[in-house]
């Protein structure tokens, strides 16, 4: 078995476990990445668009600084890191030890074809005979057995589902690269024993498994099998039940004594089946009721022999485990089965529907009913299908199916063209998020339509197959409405066998089965050194998945720090890091000589071309010295054989041709190191796919594949003669934290940054810390916040790195990332000069001031900050009041503060729960808009509901009204359900405003930070970039960020805290070798590159009247060169010169004016 | 509205009433040096000249007919940096539009200038100036005003005869001749803030503007209209291919005289100047062989669409590339019409606000969905 370490083994590679990796492995740390399914990216895989930008940009989860030492591509794609290394098709299947020094023992499943070799070609997916529906496009299409799992990865190699392989062997002889290895597949070493005293079932047994290769003995009795056990290993036995002498049960369980690694399967009659489910507990896998046939036992075996004796065990020394599993789906057509999905062909799920939205997708992207494949005219979203349901056990909201049929009725009206008509059914529009307001109202003027009431069931049209809503307006009406298709917005279940990860990780479950994280650290689990990020602890929208992600890797790289006790393996990151000038031979003075590698690939290419073209081809160029052809360059051997013929050219730009070169980075820093060279003069192209691909545009339009290769060549050579091989300068880090604000988001922020060695300077404005945690008590599920702000400021105040100041303020920060210059006003007016490498802003936010439904006019209106002064501490006794009424959203969901609040309902539910149970005889109402208990809060509005609160719904246009005299108030409100007017006398009267954010201009001025429109803290990216500025090495948390409660606070803190640690846990930083440089003596100060760079890392320096770039901040996308018109702006790499070349140069052997005379044809 | 005053004429002498008023406002505290068209000495030419001694306003010409070069570059060099003194600048209107420009280029800066100008009826090209002033003196600026104003045919540049944009909405003082008995009297119209201010120091009489003024540039706008109408339909005639676009271009002989005479050509050193167009004698060799032949020097049409590529955005139609052309060429005319285009592309008209920012310097999150897809 294989066994290495690790710093951290992240389980689940979706977004959340990918961001958890990356930012583990940008701070230094070794990852690795593990993923059941045999591509990455999780659920987004399967997504094309994300709201509210209704497109993707996965890729800026990429890292900003140190690029080169990952993939800089679509992320979707897939991706690659020096520190991470990733595992596919691979399970956790045992974890021992503590945090600092776990013994993971991983599962890697065969996928039967070798990812190395596969070219992707298709040729056997071609002559694949079996096809079974498409897991990736939710069943709505059809696959072959050998397939790719996703349509869009790279590099992308094909797998084999064994359970619907046919074994036909076809595939096996048509692939070009012998990538296939089904037949080596060792089923013949894999050994079953058939034990039962019926001789009939044991022949058939043996005949059935004879047939399909594997190697079967047979036993009469329990003790012969006992006897046969010992005298050869078994990797799994069938077993009878019912047998003279000895029982199955008896047999299982003293084979499993002897053999604990033997994998059982019972073999059961009907009347036994009891028995049976006893001894799966006993240790048996699984059971077959007899009588069975092969196409029931054959892909049971199939599967056992897969998962058990040809996958691959490995043991891994691991620092820490991050859980990052994601959640699944509620499966409507179980049990009830409401709305006939899986039977009438249009009603589907919303993961099925994005699927059909996708270009990928089984219609293209077209939205056709599924019956007839004509256009849908009427399409309706049924919200809750599996949430918010306790009849299914589910009395949780998924969170954010209300923002998925949005955006997908968002989709639909845009894809059609406002053509299609769109309904949501829904009971709230839960749009809690920080942006998410405003997307709902968008998708109003859209046209989009929404009916509030939830839908029981739907039938379907006999002959029309339309489907048929019924269902009951706000005014009473019965109303029946025709639909084309039905999206059900089905809900979240816990990830795939959660419970066996649970258990093995030692972390404790929810009582629906998802993780749950400790009180206030949304991270943690039970098990200290394992921690958990993402969708695992309950459905999250990319944003707050990615922030979990973060918090999680904050978490773990605390765990790696403190058993390293050192910036984290600094050196290991260097090793593969850039490379220095001093080391590497300085060519730019020598004349270009470019030496070409061809890869034959299984000698194909002197099949399709004329290997002596190519190379009389390139010898006319008199800059291409050399040439040489290598057979199989993807294998060891090919590339070896490479090396040593490299090593005794005299050239000093080397071109290799073959396939899929972008897998070739790595290999070629490390040839480039061996000789000497800059990894600049290194160039790989791709020349096998144009003879590779079933539909290569060579075939297609019949011009010779050797003029495309050479097309293909000479292009490689452009970029080797105008390669960039500046080497890249490290940037010295200033290892030192600046934290803004001194409430829990900051202190938690500072403590985690201080914790892993980085001194901090903690600033606040008042004279203590502790911001809102000073008067907020406890929180909805009964946690007390004293205890932890308590806890937190005596750490902060023992904790040697970190500096207060208190009733000190920001006067002024310039500089950029990783070193900015902040002027600290102290508290006696002392300004105080410090340095820092990253900047975290928590100025916080408050409740926010109002004047509407009387407030100010009465003392029996109040605030629920001013409830919570009042009756929040313990012992207060609301015995006079008989009465209470509470508005929520004042202010709120609309101008001025066109947000949710989020907090304002979990907030109000806790005060009603609290006055109540000090007086239970109190009469509460709740007069709401839509109630925002997302994810596990809605328990306590379900448990609310039960203990009689009243709840009475309003519509924004009509408001309630409140009047006022000396002795009362009068709330005025329309009762939708009984559709009365309500007149309500209450002794207290809750307004919930909502939070304000606490971002002064002239902070964020200094900053650099933008605000959005309702002046919290503006992302660089709502989704991807969650608490990071535009820009670079500034971090935002807690409420200055957004309205969130104490925990997702901490989860901000955290996630800024990590961010911040990715740079400064390095001594030095690096950009990339593609960064933009700038020719001063061409350049004409327009400044148009200014404000065109969207990292905001260009400026005018007044001193020198240059344009100066920062390194670390630009990112080498090089929108400043487009905009330079004369190349004074320029990207390295990238020059005019080169690019120009790269273009002539694939228009070899033909002409510019030919091409654009055939396209005016 | 501004303020509006009427300058007389004494004996029909326009240039000579022109001078005084210029001479008045060099006078002011305010206006340390004035550049202005003034005739060179020998008289065949008018060219912009600095001026900071009032005597040197003797010979001052900013109403005849030639206009030698757009000298919204002058002002460039003048304002790039901050020198600490005020200067008024007589302009032709596109003259003022290439300048905002510039300015929004970062190559000029308008808070030093006080911007003058005349309205103007157009000029005749160079070579056309220079045969007028063969076969008689220089052409009488009044009469020519007259004609123009009249709508009689006259040989004048295609740009000018084409140009829709008589009067410099931006200039602080505006020197009008539409609409006005111009022989015997001018209107000054002080248009902005800073205009207004020298307006007192003027001797000037206040005027209604004559309605006359906006009926007579109206129909010479429409005019000028139509005769933009026809030549885009000639200019998209000769360029409708790429054949048709080489044979437009046939006679070009990479002298870039074109770049070098266009205003809002900025930069530095042009990209054709540069390492990017200097090929590999190894290259000519490919090319040739690729296409049997290749014609030197190369790199010409690729030249012209680079410049309207990077400067359609800011073309101001001032004719000067077509001015410059040894050949004849009529490069204006192409870059005038594709400048309308890919001007309304971006919702963008050059020469205009000082305030719009120019495209490609503004990130539109939904721009061009036709083109990029949603």
């Amino acid at each position: 078995m294989e066994k290495r370490h690790k710093n951290a083994l992240v389980v689940g590679a979706g977004i959340s476990g990918i961001r958890t990796a990356l930012d583990l492995a940008q701070q230094g740390n070794t990852v690795e990445l593990i993923d059941r399914h045999p591509a990455m990216g999780g659920l987004l895989a399967q997504l094309d668009y994300q709201f509210p930008t209704n497109h993707c940009g996965m890729c800026r989860l990429l890292p900003l600084t140190r690029r080169d030492e990952g993939s800089q591509y679509c992320l979707r794609k897939g991706m690659f890191h020096e520190n991470i290394h990733i595992r596919l098709s691979c399970e956790l299947k045992n974890l021992e030890g503590e945090a600092g020094n776990y013994t993971a023992r991983l599962r890697q499943k065969p996928t039967w074809v070798d990812p190395d070799r596969c070219v992707g070609c298709g040729l056997c997916e071609a002559v694949c005979p079996s096809e079974i529906a498409d897991c990736f496009n939710e069943g709505l299409s059809d696959r072959k057995a050998i397939h790719l799992p996703v349509p869009h990865a790279i590099p992308n190699a094909y797998v084999i589902d064994l359970a619907s392989c046919t074994r036909c062997g076809e595939c096996e002889k048509i692939c070009p690269a012998d990538a296939i290895q089904l037949s080596q597949s060792r089923r013949r070493d894999f050994q079953i024993l058939v034990v039962d005293d019926e001789l009939s079932i044991r022949d058939s047994l043996k005949e059935w498994l004879d047939e399909e290769d594997f190697s079967v003995d047979m036993a009469a009795s329990g003790g012969e099998a006992l006897d046969m056990l010992g005298k050869k290993p078994y990797a799994l036995m069938l077993t009878d039940i019912k047998m003279p002498e000895m029982e199955g049960t008896e047999l299982l369980e003293l084979a499993k004594t002897s053999y604990p690694d033997l994998v059982v399967v019972m073999m059961t009659a009907y009347a036994t089946v009891e028995t049976a489910v006893q001894a799966m507990k006993m240790g048996a896998l699984d059971y077959l009721v007899k009588p069975f046939d092969p196409q029931t036992l054959i892909p049971m075996v199939v599967r056992i022999f897969q998962d058990t004796e040809a996958a691959k065990d490995l043991e891994l020394q691991v620092d820490t485990v991050v859980i990052s599993t994601g959640t699944t789906f509620y499966d409507p057509a179980d049990p009830r089965n409401l709305f006939g999905y899986g039977i009438y062909p249009n009603v589907l799920t919303h993961i099925e529907l994005e699927r059909m939205l996708s270009h990928t997708g089984p219609s293209q992207g077209q939205l056709v009913r599924l019956d007839n494949q004509q256009q849908v005219r009427k399409i309706a979203w049924l919200q809750c299908i599996g949430s918010r349901d306790t009849q299914v056990h589910a009395d949780y909201c998924s969170g954010i199916c209300c923002m998925i049929a949005l955006k997908e009725a968002i989709l639909v009206k845009k894809m059609t063209q406002n053509s299609t008509d769109t309904a949501i059914f829904y009971m709230d529009m839960r749009t809690f998020g920080k942006s998410f307001q405003a997307y709902y109202d968008d998708a109003k003027k859209d046209g989009v339509r929404f009916v509030r009431c939830r839908i029981h069931s739907l039938a379907q049209d006999r002959e029309t197959r339309d489907l048929v809503i019924q269902y009951v307006s706000k005014s009473g009406e019965h109303l029946t409405e025709t639909f084309d298709m039905v999206v059900l917005s089905t809900g979240q279940r816990p990830g795939h066998q959660m419970k066996e990860l649970s258990d093995i990780c030692g972390v404790d479950l929810n009582p629906y089965g998802f993780i749950q994280p400790q009180p206030f650290f949304p991270a943690a689990t039970g098990n200290p050194g394992v921690f958990v990020g993402g969708s695992a602890t309950g459905l999250k929208d990319v944003a707050e998945s990615v922030i979990h992600a973060s918090a999680a890797g904050l978490n773990a790289s605390g765990v790696i720090w403190s058993h390293h006790r050192q910036a984290p393996l600094t050196a290991q990151g260097q090793e593969a890091g850039p490379v220095m000038d001093e080391t590497v031979r300085d060519v730019s003075r020598e004349p270009v000589n470019i030496f070409t590698v061809i890869c034959s690939c299984g000698h194909r290419l002197e099949q399709e071309v004329d290997p002596g073209h190519i190379m009389s081809g390139l010898r006319d160029d008199p800059e291409m010295v050399g040439q040489l052809v290598i057979d199989r360059l993807c294998t060891a051997e090919g590339w070896e054989n490479m090396v040593s013929a490299l090593e005794k050219v005299d050239a000093n730009r080397f071109l290799i041709a073959a396939c899929h070169p972008y897998v070739f980075a790595r290999k070629i820093k490390t040839l480039a190191r061996k000789m000497n060279l800059h990894p600049s003069l290194f160039h790989a192209v791709d020349t096998a796919r144009l003879f590779w691909s079933v539909d290569s545009p060579a075939k297609e339009d019949g011009s010779t594949s050797g003029s495309r290769v050479l097309q293909e060549l000479f292009q490689g050579a452009t970029v080797l003669k105008h390669t960039g091989t500046d080497p890249i300068m490290p940037i010295p880090v200033t290892r030192r934290a600046l934290v803004v604000g001194g409430g829990i988001a900051g202190m938690t922020a500072a403590l985690s940054i201080a914790d892993q060695g980085v001194e901090v300077d903690l600033v606040e404005r008042d004279k203590s810390l502790g911001g809102n945690c000073l008067w907020l008590t406890r929180t909805l599920e009964g946690d007390a916040i004293g205890p932890l702000l308590n806890d937190t400021i005596s750490r902060i105040g023992q904790h040697p790195g970190i500096n207060v100041h208190t009733q000190s303020s920001i006067k002024d920060i310039t500089g950029q990332v990783p070193s900015f210059f902040t002027v600290i006003e102290t508290d006696e007016k002392q300004l105080v000069n410090r340095s820092h490498g990253a900047v975290i802003l928590a100025t916080g936010g408050s409740e926010a001031r109002t004047d509407s439904y009387g407030y100010g006019t009465s003392d029996r209106i109040m605030t629920q900050k001013e409830v919570a002064a009042k009756w929040g501490g313990d012992g207060a006794n609301p015995a006079d009041l008989g009465t209470v009424v509470m508005i929520l959203c004042v202010g709120s969901r609309m101008q001025p503060r066109n947000y949710c609040s989020r907090v304002c309902c979990p907030t109000a539910l806790k005060q009603a729960q609290d006055l109540r149970q000090s007086n239970p005889d109190l009469d509460i109402y709740i007069i709401y808009r839509d109630m925002m208990t997302h994810g596990f809060s809605e328990a306590y509005f379900t448990r609310a509901r039960r203990d009689n609160i009243m709840f009475i719904s309003y519509e924004p246009e009509h408001p309630p009204e409140v009047e006022t005299d000396q002795n009362r108030v009068l709330v005025r409100v329309n009762e939708p359900t009984l559709g009365v007017p309500l007149e309500i006398e209450t002794d207290l009267l809750v307004l919930a405003t909502g939070v304000t954010p606490q971002l002064p201009d002239e902070l964020s001025a200094t900053m650099g930070v933008e605000k959005d429109g309702n002046g919290f803290f503006l992302e660089a990216d709502a989704k991807w970039r969650p608490v990071d500025s535009l820009k670079q090495g500034i971090y935002a948390c807690g409420l200055v960020h957004s309205p969130r409660s104490v925990t997702d606070t901490i989860a901000t803190a955290q996630a800024a805290a990590q961010r911040a640690l990715s740079i400064l846990s390095n001594e030095t930083q690096y950009s990339g070798q593609i960064a933009a440089q700038i020719r001063h003596s061409l350049c004409s100060r327009c400044e148009r590159c200014i404000p065109a760079c969207p990292y905001v890392a260009r400026w005018r320096d007044p001193e020198d009247d240059h344009i100066h770039v920062n390194d670390m901040m630009c990112q080498g996308c090089g929108a400043c060169a487009v905009v330079c018109p004369n190349g004074a702006a320029i990207l390295e790499g990238f020059t005019g010169k080169r690019m120009l070349g790269v273009i002539d140069a694939a228009f070899q052997g033909t002409t510019v004016k030919e091409v654009f005379l055939e396209a005016e044809k | 509205m501004g303020i509006q005053r009427s300058l007389n004429i004494e004996n029909e002498d326009i240039l000579t009433g022109i001078q005084g008023f210029l001479t008045a406002i060099l006078a002011s505290q305010d206006i340390d040096a004035m550049l202005v068209p003034k005739r060179t000495s020998a008289g065949h030419s008018i060219m912009p000249v600095l001026i900071s001694h009032p005597r040197e306003l003797n010979g001052v010409d900013p109403i005849s007919p030639q206009f030698p070069l757009n000298a919204a570059r002058q002002v460039s060099k003048l304002t790039k940096k901050p020198s600490g003194k005020k200067i008024a600048v007589l302009l032709r209107p596109c003259e003022i539009r290439a300048l905002i420009e510039l300015v929004k280029l970062k190559q000029g800066d308008l808070s030093s200038l006080l911007l003058i100008s005349i309205d103007c009826p157009g000029a005749y090209s160079n070579k056309e100036w220079a045969s007028q002033c063969a076969t008689q003196d220089m052409p009488d600026a009044a009469e020519f005003i007259e004609h123009r104003l009249s709508g009689r045919d006259l040989p004048i540049a295609k740009a000018c005869d084409a140009c829709e944009w008589p009067v410099a909405a931006l200039a602080d003082i505006q020197i009008g001749f539409f609409g006005m008995d111009y022989r015997k009297q001018l209107l000054v119209l002080f248009q902005t803030a800073k205009g207004e201010m020298l307006a007192d120091e003027m001797a000037l009489e206040s005027v209604q503007v004559p309605e006359h003024r906006s009926r007579q540039l109206n129909e010479y706008i429409s005019n000028r209209r139509s005769a933009k109408a026809q030549m885009f339909e000639n200019v998209r005639k000769k360029t409708n291919s790429l054949t048709n676009l080489e044979v437009y271009f046939e006679a070009c002989v990479n002298c870039y005289n074109c770049r070098v005479a266009c205003p809002v050509c900025y930069c530095r050193e042009c990209v054709f100047n540069t390492d990017v167009f200097d090929h590999d004698s190894y290259q000519y060799l490919v090319w040739a062989r690729r296409n049997g032949s290749i014609k030197l020097p190369c790199d010409t049409l690729f030249f012209h669409l680079t410049r309207l590529v990077h400067m359609s955005l800011s073309c101001v139609g001032c004719g000067q590339c077509t001015n410059a052309c040894p050949n004849d060429i009529p490069v204006s005319d192409l870059f005038r019409m594709v400048g309308e285009d890919t001007q309304a592309a971006f919702d963008y008209e050059a020469g205009f606000d000082p305030d719009q920012a120019l495209p490609l310097s503004e990130f539109k999150e939904n721009e061009f969905l036709d083109v990029a897809g949603v």
